[in-house]
């Protein structure tokens, strides 16, 4: 019996970055584990919504990611279910059951939600253009353009851009929408854009109008200065009021705080920065696996001094940016510490039977 | 040398010599330009919170100076020198002096709240505008507007008798202001009244000039208002430091009697 309980698989869930990692971390030290996906394949954002390449390793996403994705595949003590949703999370530490959306159950000794974000949608910011304004593009859509090779190009004519726009805080440190947090790695994505776009097409201005810049740790260097040292890249700190359109280009306006001076300026594309936004599902995930929410409506996790990816159910953990906006390197490094919380917590029930 | 970003320098700071002459060098004109340096020599510490403690002004600790209220003001659109989002800055480092060079721009805000739906930090951009406005009558620095007076005379009726009457309101507003009671659109519209409309309505209206109407058991109510608008006048002259002024206006003012009882 002690042997069973021992040997119940843990459940992960989400593939992406930080599921991928806690799934690693299982499989290594033989802990067969099931990666539950409600997409139809694994690798979280970065693969989904076609990154281009990472901050702060420069690698391609479906390289990096991808790699971590085969790893996963590959290791015979993991049990992927792609398509998959865990419709009920019921039980005890040491053996729960779960209930899939096709009606089949499973064991599970410990759960760990690694269940992300959902990007922003800057719809709900109209006065940027977004929705209006075909050449006005999100931070994503960017990477996209990057990663298929096609590069960067207006989508309304598919020209060139000479100027573009990058506005940050896009649905991050915004009360008027109920999104008071800061997204923490907008400013080095867009640092990271603006620097590839430069690259790529040399007659390109590029610039960023920031409210704060928060590049932070070693990113400072390597994205805030760098590109503005080598790549030109300009700041300006202004909140944009907001982008229309002189039916050629778009017009953005606002106010050069620093030099107290008003801003109307013409651009090719704009950029929003978009933010992390809670996953939209993550009611249903709170009411299944009945764990709580923080204010902003990510999942809540305990502090960290004791158990590290606590949630308030005992046998629950939770990692990555599920938590709150995170990058992809600690995501996946959230993933490895609640793969050892969920085995060390496992030790303690068969230690106390 | 052609000076970058004028604006940002005022003009009483630009030194030229129209005849100047360094060893030998003729350096007349504005080959002698210089700017005086801006220097902040002190700070009102207590600023913010004076600010913060007039109503509208309560959340102006929230600003992060990113100017979408001055982005969306319809008046910055207008006059670029009315900046809310520059005042803000000003009075949370406690720059009064800078605040106050543009003390008669301030009052012009219309109120038309789009910072208020602009702001990403709900400081309430519109309210801090007023609440600045409000400080700067209290302090002394500008005069009631117009449009104060009028409110005051309007509110001061209504909590008096509790019932508007336009005739006492129009005629105190004039008489506050020092206006004339002959001016041609009055004398218009009052021709016009007279000869539109119906003898019953002119003789109520001529009845309520004369005999000031009330609501009934008004008192009650008048008193409460009355009570509870002093008490936040007090709490705001205190927030001001204007009650320790006035005391200390008040000892000024006793010292000579208590010499001459000695």
């Amino acid at each position: 019996m002690r042997e069973s309980l021992m040997n119940d698989p843990v459940l992960i869930v989400g593939g992406g970055p930080a599921g991928l990692a806690a799934a690693h971390a299982l499989s290594s030290v033989g802990r067969p584990n099931i990666l539950v996906e409600k997409m139809d394949r694994l690798g979280g954002a970065p693969i989904l919504s076609g990154y281009a390449k990472l901050v702060p390793s420069g690698e391609w996403a479906k390289d990096a990611i991808g790699g971590m994705v085969s790893r996963v595949i590959n290791n015979k003590l993991t049990d992927v279910r792609l398509n998959t949703i865990v419709k009920s999370f019921d039980g005890e530490p040491g053996h729960f059951q779960a209930v899939l959306n096709d009606g089949s159950t499973l064991k599970a000794s410990a759960a760990i939600l690694t269940t992300g974000f959902t990007h922003f949608d800057s719809i709900n910011k109209p006065e940027w253009g977004f929705g209006t304004y075909p050449d006005v593009v999100t931070t994503t859509q960017v990477e996209q353009m990057i990663s298929s090779g096609k590069g960067v190009l207006c989508p309304s004519d598919g020209r060139k851009p000479k100027r573009v726009a990058i506005l940050l805080c896009v649905g991050s440190r915004d009360r008027q929408i109920g999104r008071e947090w800061c997204s923490k790695i907008c400013c080095t994505v867009s640092a990271n854009i603006a620097m590839e776009i430069r690259e790529e097409l040399p007659d390109c201005h590029v610039y960023i109008y920031y409210m704060d810049i928060r590049t932070f740790g070693l990113l400072e260097q390597k994205y805030y200065w760098r590109s503005q040292e080598e790549f030109k890249v300009k700041y300006i700190k202004a909140r944009i009021a907001e982008v229309t359109s002189n039916g050629g280009q778009l017009i953005v306006k606002g106010e050069d705080t620093l030099v107290k001076r008003p801003i109307t300026i013409p651009f090719d594309m704009v950029v929003h920065a978009i933010g992390m936004d809670p996953n939209v599902d993550n009611m249903t995930l709170a009411a299944v696996f009945g764990v709580k929410l923080e204010p902003n409506g990510f999942i809540d996790r305990q502090n960290t001094y004791g158990v590290i990816g606590a949630t308030n159910r005992a046998g629950v953990f939770v990692a990555g940016s599920a938590t709150g906006p995170e990058t992809i390197d600690d995501s996946i490094a959230q993933g490895n510490a609640a793969a050892m919380s969920a085995l060390g917590a496992l030790q303690v029930n068969v230690a106390a039977e | 040398m052609p000076i970058h970003e004028k604006h940002l320098i005022r003009p009483e700071n630009i030194k030229s010599h129209e005849k100047l002459v360094l060893d030998g060098i003729d350096v007349s004109g504005h080959w002698s330009t210089f700017i005086e340096t801006r220097v902040v020599k002190d700070y009102n510490e207590n600023l913010e919170v004076e600010i913060a403690a007039l109503p509208g002004g309560e959340n102006i600790h929230r600003c992060w100076q990113c100017g979408s209220c001055t982005n969306s003001c319809t008046v910055n659109a207008i006059n670029p020198d009315f900046n809310p989002r520059f005042w803000i800055y000003l009075i949370r480092l406690g720059m009064e002096e800078e605040l106050l060079r543009d003390k008669d721009i301030i009052w012009q805000c219309v109120s038309c709240n789009k910072c208020t739906y602009a702001c990403p930090r709900d400081v309430a951009p519109e309210g801090v505008m007023k609440a600045t406005a409000h400080w700067l009558e209290l302090k002394g620095h500008t005069k009631p507007s117009p449009s104060t007076i009028f409110d005051d005379v309007f509110t001061e009726q209504v909590v008096a008798t509790g019932v508007i009457e336009d005739g006492l309101v129009l005629r105190n507003f004039f008489k506050r202001t020092g206006q004339s009671l002959n001016q041609p659109w009055l004398v218009e519209m009052i021709k016009r009244m007279m000869a539109h409309l119906p003898v019953a309505m002119l003789m109520k209206m001529g009845l309520a000039t004369l005999v000031h109407p009330r609501t009934g058991n008004w008192g009650a109510a008048r008193d409460a208002i009355n009570e509870y608008v002093a008490e936040q006048d007090a709490h705001h002259r205190q927030a001001l430091g204007l009650e320790s002024l006035v005391e200390m206006a008040r000892q000024e003012a006793t010292k000579p009697f208590q010499h001459a009882a000695e």
